[in-house]
């Protein structure tokens, strides 16, 4: 019962926190739509350029996105020992970096599927495939919280260089923008195999991450 | 009681901590000394199983605190030398927020007494960001009444304090081992609280 209050407990704080923070969430998204915007006017209004490319300017933006939102997984409650304390309330650090994981994906990924929409009609690509961009965006999403939320821990563990944190999201994300941007143009016969294929990315992701995590919390705790 | 054995800890090629002991049991109050990197937050880091100790054991209650580390936790509040206290949310709210997180028994008519000696009644509906220094600490130190452990570890709690809150914080102290509590903590400060056991960390530390 105590873990149960903890745990409700951390999860109404990171609400309320990044409730008050929206306006850090919506330069995120802001990002999103400039960097569509500036495609735009690019590339011009060849449609037949964005049939082909579009999906891949949506999920690379997504990647740069998220990006942005590396700090607000743990630096903060690291830095002034709040993290120190969830943990002495009787949670462990994988418990604390799975519901950082379930938050940030509310937070950060859940409102894209509002914002894609606008982008792939922004971007004019047809729109007969929406299911599966959804699809994969729903599977691909919660891939990229898990990489930045191992990335995000990483990046404890260093606090000279912070780009390494992102380099770290651009290649373990590889995988995944292979298998989703490709998902647009397959046969039928293959989308259910892709599909699987990102959820297995996704499974392996969501069974390591926490591990990896309150490791690299652990570590970084000791050299503090 | 606790109980700490000849811990040492390296960080960095550099001894840290070097073979330290210690004892602690009820109505019993150790103000740790030492100079500046002498190692009190790292040690206070290490009792409280924060940081892993390379050598020696550490027990509470007879059990070792490394292999029952949730069992420790349940019996100690840990106010360290930065707040936690959130910077986007209110006096009340973090208040709440501990409360929930340590499964408070404390009833809102305690909470507002507490607040209202500590001077932060008038302020509770007030974001943390706007607050001073010395009142984001006395809203921390808050924690102790709130969380009800029987060990307190304090980190420097009388930073950022004025006369009449260290006077608080000293009486609060001593009241709490009166009831059979126990301190520890460390400050460059000497409290005026009688029968305080000293532990001036340097190498082969005892007490």
């Amino acid at each position: 019962m105590h873990t149960f209050n903890s745990i409700i407990a951390l999860i109404i704080r990171e609400f309320k926190i990044n409730y008050r923070n929206f306006s850090d969430i919506l330069s995120i998204f802001l990002f999103f739509l400039l960097g569509i915007v500036i495609f735009v006017f690019s590339i011009g209004e060849n449609k037949e350029i964005f049939n082909e490319i579009g999906i891949g300017i949506i999920w690379t933006l997504i990647l740069l996105s998220n990006n942005l939102s590396l700090r607000k997984f743990y630096q903060d409650d690291f830095n002034d020992n709040s993290i120190i304390l969830f943990h002495i309330s009787g949670l462990s650090y994988e418990i604390i970096s799975l519901i950082k994981m379930i938050i940030i994906w509310i937070f950060i990924q859940l409102p894209f599927f509002i914002i894609i929409p606008l982008a792939v009609l922004l971007l004019n690509i047809e729109t007969s495939n929406f299911h599966i961009i959804f699809l994969s965006f729903l599977i691909g999403s919660t891939i990229i919280t898990c990489i930045a939320s191992i990335s995000g821990s990483m990046n404890l563990l260093n606090n000279k260089n912070f780009a390494i944190g992102s380099l770290i999201i651009m290649i373990l994300s590889i995988p995944v923008i292979i298998f989703s941007v490709s998902l647009i143009n397959v046969s039928d016969e293959l989308i259910k195999a892709q599909l699987n294929i990102l959820l297995g990315f996704m499974f392996f992701f969501l069974a390591i991450t926490p591990w990896i995590c309150a490791a690299c919390i652990k570590l970084a705790l000791q050299s503090k | 009681m606790l109980l700490v054995n000849n811990i040492y800890f390296k960080r960095n090629n550099r001894q840290i901590i070097n073979n330290v002991s210690l004892s602690l049991s009820a109505h019993k109050i150790i103000h740790l000394t030492g100079n500046n990197g002498a190692g009190k937050t790292t040690f206070l880091k290490i009792i409280t199983n924060i940081i892993e100790l390379q050598k020696g054991e550490i027990y509470w209650n007879g059990k070792n605190i490394n292999k029952h580390p949730f069992y420790f936790y349940k019996n100690f509040t840990f106010i360290m030398d930065q707040n936690t206290s959130n910077n986007s949310l209110t006096i009340d709210e973090n208040i709440c927020f501990w409360r929930r997180l340590f499964s408070s028994k404390r009833n809102n008519k305690e909470i507002d007494s507490i607040l209202e000696l500590l001077s932060l009644n008038h302020l509770k509906k007030t974001l943390i960001n706007y607050l001073s220094y010395g009142e984001k600490r006395k809203l921390e130190l808050s924690r102790l009444i709130i969380e009800q452990k029987k060990l307190w570890v304090l980190d420097e709690p009388y930073n950022g304090l004025d006369q009449i809150s260290i006077n608080l914080v000293n009486h609060t102290l001593l009241n709490h081992i009166k009831l059979g509590g126990m301190v520890i903590f460390t400050s460059h400060f000497s409290p005026d609280i009688p029968n305080i056991e000293n532990l001036h960390l340097d190498n082969h530390a005892h007490l």
